[in-house]
């Protein structure tokens, strides 16, 4: 069956069960495996995509659920690395092994959407994904940094 | 360029291999690449381009200025290819932004004797050991020797002495005549220079770039967007999914299953059995860097689809039945837990350490102090679920896997499908998280295993977070006794230590630990092994996780019924200890973490050093000491405040890189001690996923992790840091709990544990 998906702005039509998750979706029938699978019951947050501007984990989206809705993936979210939060990722050297970091920065970017200046209660709040390096410090630092550049 | 010049080039630019320890040599390709990558998505090594000239296996410079290094170990997020690039640059002084890394192939390795590790040596390709001194020495020389020959290819050119000629920032010049070549531009002459003699590197002392710079790791962007290619992301031609299941009881067959009750589901293409009593290729296992018998494979069975889901669906609806084995009579995790412990009344089959008269001196002591330990089994759980993909043929096997040791699953995988390991190719992705996990290369074969019975098109096997968790290697189960005699001035005379636990576990850090290597005098270390049936493996810092916790812990409570302080303690015992790093950073955290302040009630601050890698002798190793600041509310909720720090690696690298590494071992160390267990039952293991083993999340971090750098000692080794923190943490925390609470924590993980007080 086919469904429709607007993902970063480009609408395709992909021939899956509807019942599929939009993660292997993605991953697989799409190729965008920037979006990754870390535990597939809503737990890790690692694979985090934007729908409707929301953070939403796409291990539990049905392709169904998401047709015809605004997808945003961390392939979307800026075309050379020049989104504020992926500039101070790089600079404050944030990533270990980096697999969770997708989902890490559609968390965080979603939270910057709504709530530019995030304390970090709403950091703890927002973005709640596993990282097993223990980059966390860094995540959240970084997130400060970014949302003090936008206002300056 | 023709072959016989290419010959030619490939012979006399060799660098003599006494001058460069093994071997290691320089190369000089030609590439029309663009320079803007540091390093590829696909970070395994490309294919030469027609016209490529390679002369020697580590470092290239291509007409494009850009110089490519050739890493063996496989980067975790530790920032081991950044480290290589890094060491490389210091000598051959070249632009920093001209550097680009990629894995060097394991194949290579093989046809070209060795070139990048010793045959069956376990390093060459491991992962872990970030700043071997070796592999530092290596490579500082090649830097050394390639940049001399880029000076004297120019030097000659222009007719001038090489000392006139400056080599900097991937320039060479001429000062006095304002000459200049890039290292591209001069790179093809300096392949046939011969030099007198190998220049020698400089003293650590004058290094210009290592220590100094911190450039963040190279692969940051290629994170940030999506676009680094980890095994589980790998995308080729034609390629279908296979989801897997192994013996939920390891150890135990496969009885029965049906697939044809499955088969005409949505995209399924076929069935994989895997049988661990099928015979397996020979291998001469002298080449093999691990014993092959660590990889062994499970009984499994998997389905193989056009996209994963499909698999992951029709496995699930399969019907099958197994043979549980002898596994099965662990019925529940109390009765693991009883035989552990029992074994600690007995003497411990293996004496592994003996000295003076422990056994006879410390019940004569003014004091008797006694405590037994308990770590729970714990899953390395990395994020990236264990997976990789596989394409056999009658005589080409390839492999593209999120490894931490190639090498090893090149021989594996030779093993598995009977093709001579000449024909295998591992192509290293980037890796997310390893921690030990994929040392051993069971996940390899079990790949290969799947693959093999679906040839000539690429299969990607992937394990779902449950069967990753099930069928770990995990961190053995450990139980132990810990006595001590102290004299009258309350340090310990005798000491004697009782370990227990299932195959797998280790003495490290019992056995040769400063207590168990001369420090205490009168010293016994015995260790048992009991019959579980639960498949385990190397788990960040080694038998040293568990073994720190014991020995922390356990001195702790020898400085309380000593009634002298726990850091003071310390400082006393250590003095006695020639390596003078570990009081360093005794003082160094008791310093900066204001120890002995007062806090208000329910706080308490606990302190914890320990050393990886000492191997039982001064000034080897990496030393951490750790106090960890904590509140625990009457109700027994621990909230830690902060972690402070101090290590002694002798020196160090790269400033920023080190503190991401403690700051991660810290996190990790917390999430074992808090947090981390698997438990058995009927011979399974219950736990699949994280809402059954907990995670720590961004939330529940400690206030403030300071990393100090007072404790470094200056000594002229530079030990590695991704192992060392994790040993430190647990047991610093559990003594800071006793300070809190007058409770003392004696098992992992402290969560089960009531903290209550009144
Ligand atoms: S994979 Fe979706 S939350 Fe973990
Ligand atoms: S960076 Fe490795 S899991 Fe987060």
């Amino acid at each position: 069956m086919a469904v429709d998906l607007n993902i970063n702005g480009k609408r395709q039509s992909v021939d899956v069960d509807p019942s599929t998750p939009l993660l292997w979706v993605l991953r697989d029938n799409l190729g965008m495996t920037g979006t990754k699978y870390g535990c597939g019951i809503a737990q890790c947050g690692a694979c985090t995509v934007h729908i409707d501007g929301v953070a939403t984990r796409s291990c539990q989206v049905p392709a169904q659920a998401a047709a015809n809705k605004q997808i945003t993936t961390i392939e979307g979210l800026s075309k050379d690395n020049n989104h504020p939060l992926q500039k101070v990722w790089i600079e404050g050297n944030v990533a270990q092994c980096g697999y969770c970091q997708s989902g890490m920065l559609m968390a965080a970017a979603a939270l910057l959407k709504k709530n530019p200046n995030p304390t970090d209660a709403d950091i703890d709040a927002q973005v709640s994904n596993i990282c097993r390096c223990g980059t966390y410090p860094r995540v959240r630092a970084a997130i400060h940094k970014a949302a003090k550049m936008a206002k300056a | 360029m023709d072959m016989n010049r290419m010959e030619m080039n490939r012979r006399e630019f060799l660098i003599n291999a006494a001058a460069v320890g093994g071997g290691l040599a320089i190369g000089i390709t030609w590439s029309d690449e663009s320079s803007a990558a540091f390093v590829n998505p696909e970070p395994w090594a490309q294919p030469l381009i027609p016209g490529t000239v390679e002369f020697t296996p580590w470092v290239s410079i291509g007409k494009d200025n850009i110089v490519t290094v050739r890493v063996t170990s496989p980067d975790l997020g530790n920032g081991i290819m950044t480290q290589f690039a890094m060491t490389l640059t210091e000598e051959l002084n070249c632009d920093w932004s001209k550097v680009r890394a990629e894995y060097a192939p394991a194949n290579r390795n093989l046809k070209e004797k060795n070139v990048y590790s010793q045959p069956g040596g376990i390093l060459g390709y491991f992962s872990g050991r970030s700043t071997g001194p070796e592999r530092t020495a290596s490579l500082l020389q090649v830097g050394a020797s390639a940049r001399e020959r880029l000076k004297e290819a120019a030097a000659q050119s222009w007719g001038v002495p090489r000392a006139e000629v400056e080599a900097k920032n991937s320039v060479v010049s001429h000062k006095k005549s304002g000459k200049k070549l890039t290292y591209g531009e001069i790179a093809e002459k300096a392949a046939v220079i011969k030099l007198d003699s190998e220049p020698k590197p400089k003293d650590a002392k004058d290094w210009w770039f290592l220590g100094k710079a911190s450039p963040v790791k190279l692969q940051l962007p290629l994170i940030t967007n999506g676009s680094a290619v980890y095994g589980i992301d790998v995308k080729l031609p034609d390629m279908v999914y296979a989801a897997l299941m192994q013996s939920p009881v390891h150890g135990g067959k496969l009885k029965s299953y049906d697939f044809e009750k499955v088969k005409n589901m949505p995209g399924v293409r076929g069935v994989a059995v895997v049988d661990p009593s099928e015979p397996r290729a020979a291998l001469d296992p002298k080449i093999v860097p691990f014993p092959l018998g660590l990889s062994a494979p499970q009984s499994a069975i998997a389905v193989i689809a056009d996209h994963y889901w499909q698999a992951k669906k029709a496995l699930e609806a399969m019907p099958m039945e197994w043979d549980d084995g002898p596994g099965a009579q662990w019925k529940n995790d109390a009765q693991v837990v009883k035989a552990a412990k029992d074994a600690l009344d007995r003497e411990g089959k293996k004496i592994e350490v003996t000295r003076g008269k422990p056994l006879e001196l410390l019940d004569k002591q003014a004091k008797v102090v006694e405590g037994t330990y308990y770590t729970p089994y714990c899953d390395h759980v990395t994020m990236e679920p264990l997976n990789g993909t596989c394409k056999v043929t009658a005589d080409r096997v390839d492999v593209w896997h999120p490894s931490q040791h190639s090498q090893q699953g090149l021989f594996v995988t030779a093993h598995e499908t009977g093709v001579a390991p000449e024909n295998v190719y591992v192509h290293q992705t980037w890796v997310g998280g390893g921690f030990g996990r994929r040392v051993y290369s069971d996940d390899i074969r079990m790949v290969a295993a799947v693959a093999k019975k679906f040839p000539g098109r690429p299969v990607k096997v992937i394990w779902s977070r449950e069967e990753s968790m099930r069928q770990g290697r995990f961190r053995a189960l450990e139980a132990a006794k810990l006595r001590a005699g102290l004299g009258a001035d309350g340090m310990p005379v005798a000491f004697h230590v009782r370990s227990t636990g299932g195959p797998g576990k280790s003495v490290r850090y019992l056995a040769d630990g400063p207590h168990a290597s001369g420090m205490i005098e009168n010293v016994q270390v015995e260790s048992d092994i009991i019959p579980l049936n639960i498949l385990t493996g190397p788990y960040r810092g080694p038998g040293y996780n568990s073994n720190s916790f014991f020995i922390e812990t356990f001195f702790d409570e020898c400085a309380v019924a000593a009634g002298i302080d726990p850091m003071e303690y310390r400082l006393k015992l250590f003095a006695k200890w020639p390596d003078k790093g570990w009081t360093k950073c005794l003082n160094e955290v008791k310093t900066k973490a204001r120890w002995g302040r007062k806090l208000p009630k329910g706080w308490g601050q606990g302190v914890a050093i320990v050393n990886w890698g000492m191997g039982g002798k001064p000034e080897h190793g990496t030393t951490v000491a750790a106090v960890a600041t904590v509140e625990v509310s009457k109700q027994g909720v621990l909230r830690i405040d902060s972690i402070d720090i101090a290590f002694d690696t002798g020196r160090i690298a790269n400033r920023d890189a080190i503190a991401a590494q403690i700051e991660g071992g810290v996190i990790f160390g917390l999430n074992m001690a808090l947090n981390e267990q698997l438990t058995v039952e009927n011979g399974r293991i219950v736990e699949g996923n994280y809402h059954e083993y907990p995670m720590l999340r961004i939330g529940d971090m400690p206030k403030r992790i300071n990393v100090h750098y007072g404790g470094l000692s200056g000594h002229e080794r530079m030990a590695e840091i991704g192992e060392p923190p994790v040993g430190a943490v647990g047991p610093a925390v559990g003594n800071a709990i006793f300070k809190a609470t007058g409770k003392r924590v004696r098992a992992m993980p402290f969560r089960l544990q009531d903290l209550s007080w009144t």
